[in-house]
């Protein structure tokens, strides 16, 4: 009996104290409210023993190419690099982040479905970097800033999130979006590619004769490059700055309105399969139209290529692409350039350090690695080192289009307000199938805006 | 006395691993999603403000949040009427009639219950394809034409859902009723059909009557389980869109978390813990019958 209730005991107190050993003691990194150090800092060479916690999404550029990077870097400074890739990178790093441990850097853009970027941005939860651009790039002369192509920092709203001449994220892998399409069919069809959009509505036409669609879309958030180009082409730099500022009465301009005639046009030409299968499980059969030929046009980025390298399509089937057709005969086309950010988390623990690491991003040894994998880093002289197809696609400048670049600023979070992506971009599904007018479209997007404007940061 | 008092500290000794788990890992998570739905704040923000109930008050002229509380319900309704409709009717037919193949058919039926929900998502995907999907290829051999139904387009989308989280559903709820159908004594049965009652009239008569107690119990189970699955299904197969069309309660909730509204989110998860409440005691209450026995 006593041996009996002994052992319970025992097991008991072995239970709890597992329990207790669960709560092991996790120093939070650093203080979340550290500010980050500001003024020139290229002296400041952290110990040689120092680590830093780099993280960083899995894109279709691949993994190794980060291990190669951070090697590099290490050999470069000295500094350790602890590397997490991981295609959710959200959901790896979120949690730990949500109890204050922050890696040093994160490499992950705007515009995914998490937005754990933006809710940085919103929370003014990331350290200030424009001491880098006068950072000397390690093993280098020149500084970060002026290796960097001219008008991705500072005049981009998306480094500089908060219009106040401070950069917070840095430029990386940038990649020209436009319409993606079949070479082949149009040789084949004796096809031009058109220039305009009355050019585009005559081909959409002549396609439908052959039961081919004109326009298909992998999911509505690929409308976000499509749109801002649009944009550009409707106004120029100064509608899109008002536009992407919620500006009073924009959404009512003849521009804006030219915009939004093209995409609900456009809606009525699109594949009308697309919208059933615009979601993240299924848009690569979006994507598969294009490849079949049973769409001529999708907007998309260089990505695409590596993305479907491994999928079926028609014969004689070859990459194309193009900027978007012009509004009026002679008006400027634009190509819109994406980019991906890297940035510090406000709280990380290695600042300095992981300051050093981005200004290494800017090396012509990264960039020569990035370049092998199919990125391209902002710096100048890249597109000499791009192949293939690349080569082609980042071109695009060179044969007359305009870069479009910029984004719809930050504004705060208010509840029931809606993403930038839920209010522009997903009724553009709900145009497609018909159970939106595009005058509802506008209406919603003129009363979201006036909300956005008034919160704006 | 003494012996007692080592008695209760023995009890207590031993009863405190499971109670500090439910306290940790239970109680204290749910007081904080009371607490945090009070305050503004995003999900990785340290910084939190109070706002009092004003993330309820914009929940009610939220129309998003209304729309997702829709489909909630109509889930919730639809999946557990026709899942219980059919799970009881294969269990009627698989315990009392005499099937070739019993045990394969019950094996088929609960597979679906151990295959994950993204494994479903993408079995679905197929099934609903617009173009060569099983499901149009099969109505344009019945038609004779081509038919291009859009499964996962906005009208239909809730019908997709519904379809395959009652597929996924059927084969344990079956496999439960058959268990307590087989306990039913077959004497019943047989004065039942002597005094002329047929299998219909004996499957509402005695069958239900007699496994009342378990179908109870099951119904909140499955409500409840309703309102979490449909989260899963949602994310897996369709995100939520077409444009917000299939969004449900917790995946507006989720949503919301990601667009940088933390607190706002955590207001949703109270709605959606006291209307789980209310409709399991509201369910338990409008079911309650004087328990027969056998």
């Amino acid at each position: 009996m006593k041996l009996k209730k002994l052992t319970a005991l025992g097991l008991t107190l072995a239970l709890s104290a597992s329990l207790l050993g669960g709560c092991a003691n996790n120093t939070p990194g650093g203080d979340a409210n550290t500010p980050a150090p500001s003024g020139s800092q290229s002296g400041g060479e952290p110990a040689a023993t120092e680590t830093i916690k780099v993280a960083a999404i899995e894109t279709s550029y691949g993994t190794d190419v980060w291990q190669q990077v951070a090697d590099a870097f290490t050999e470069q400074t000295g500094i350790e690099v602890e590397l997490t890739v991981d295609k959710k990178l959200e959901d790896v790093i979120g949690p730990a982040m949500q109890g204050g441990e922050y890696p040093d850097v994160i490499h992950l853009a705007t515009g995914r479905e998490a937005g754990l970027t933006e809710q940085f941005i919103k929370d003014h939860n990331i350290a200030e970097i424009t001491d880098v651009l006068s950072m000397t790039v390690p093993g280098e002369d020149v500084t970060v800033g002026e290796k960097i192509i001219p008008g991705f920092v500072n005049d981009s709203s998306i480094t500089n999130p908060y219009a106040d001449g401070k950069t917070y994220l840095a430029p990386m892998f940038y990649s020209p979006c436009g319409l993606f399409y079949n070479k082949g069919l149009f040789e084949e069809k004796g096809w031009e590619v058109p220039t305009t959009w009355d050019e585009m509505w005559e081909l959409g036409d002549k396609a439908a004769a052959e039961s081919i669609s004109l326009f298909t879309y992998p999911t509505t958030g690929y409308f976000d490059a499509f749109f801002y180009a649009l944009m550009y082409e409707a106004g120029g730099e100064d509608f899109f700055f008002d536009a992407t500022h919620y500006a009073e009465g924009i959404w009512d301009t003849p521009e804006a309105q030219a915009a939004f005639d093209t995409v609900a046009k456009l809606a009525t030409y699109t594949n009308p399969i697309t919208p059933a299968q615009a979601n993240d499980q299924d848009f690569t059969q979006n994507q598969q139209l294009v490849l079949d030929n049973k769409a001529l046009f999708m907007p998309n980025g260089t990505w695409i290529v590596g993305e479907m390298a491994e999928a079926p399509r028609a014969e004689g089937f070859e990459w194309g692409m193009t900027a978007l057709p012009a509004l009026t005969e002679g008006g400027d086309r634009y190509s819109y350039t994406f980019f991906e950010q890297m940035w510090i988390p406000a709280g990380a623990e290695h600042i300095d350090a992981a300051k050093q690491f981005i200004a290494f991003m800017y090396s012509d040894t990264a960039a020569d690695l990035f370049a092998a994998a199919g990125a391209a880093q902002p710096v100048t002289g890249i597109v000499d080192q791009l192949t293939g197809d690349n080569q082609i696609f980042y071109g695009i400048y060179d044969d007359g289009a305009k870069a479009a670049l910029g984004s719809f600023a930050s504004y705060k979070s208010v509840a029931g307000l809606g993403t930038v992506r839920e209010v522009f971009f997903d009724p553009v599904n709900s145009l497609v199938s018909g159970s939106m007018t595009e005058q509802e479209w506008i209406d919603s997007i003129k009363a979201a805006s006036d909300q956005m404007r008034a919160n704006i940061q | 006395m003494k012996r007692n008092k080592g008695r209760s500290r023995f009890i207590a000794l031993c009863v405190a691993p499971a109670v500090i788990l439910f306290v940790i890992f239970m109680i204290i998570p749910t007081i904080n999603v009371f607490r945090m739905s009070l305050f503004e704040r995003g999900a990785y923000s340290p910084t939190e403000t109070f706002v009092g109930f004003a993330n309820f008050k914009a929940l009610i002229n939220d129309s998003l949040f209304i729309r997702s509380i829709q489909n909630t319900i109509l889930l919730i309704v639809v999946v557990t009427m026709v899942t219980f409709a059919f799970a009881l009717v294969f269990a009627g037919i698989l315990t009392r009639e005499n099937v070739k193949g019993k045990n394969l058919f019950r094996v088929i039926f609960y597979i679906p219950n151990i295959l994950s929900v993204v494994v479903i998502s993408g079995i679905f995907s197929a099934i609903y394809k617009p173009e060569n999907g099983m499901l149009n290829s099969l109505l344009s051999m019945i038609t004779g034409q081509t038919v291009t139904v859009l499964w996962k387009d906005e009208p239909l989308v809730m019908v997709s859902i519904i379809i395959a989280m009652v597929w996924q559903a059927i084969g344990y709820y079956m496999v439960m009723y058959m268990a307590s159908m087989a306990s039913v004594p077959q004497s019943l049965y047989e004065s039942a059909s002597l005094d002329g009652a047929g299998r219909v009239k004996q499957f509402f008569q005695i069958t239900i009557p007699l496994i009342w107690t378990n179908i109870r119990t099951t119904l909140t189970f499955f409500i409840i389980s309703t309102i979490n699955m449909a989260f899963l299904f949602v994310k897996a197969m369709t995100s939520g869109g077409p444009n917000g069309a299939s969004e449900v309660a917790l995946s507006y909730m989720y949503g919301q978390k990601d667009a940088g509204l933390y607190g706002y989110s955590m207001a949703i998860g109270v709605v959606v813990f006291l209307f789980s409440f209310a409709l399991s005691a509201l369910v338990n209450r409008a079911t309650k019958r004087k328990p027969l026995e056998f």
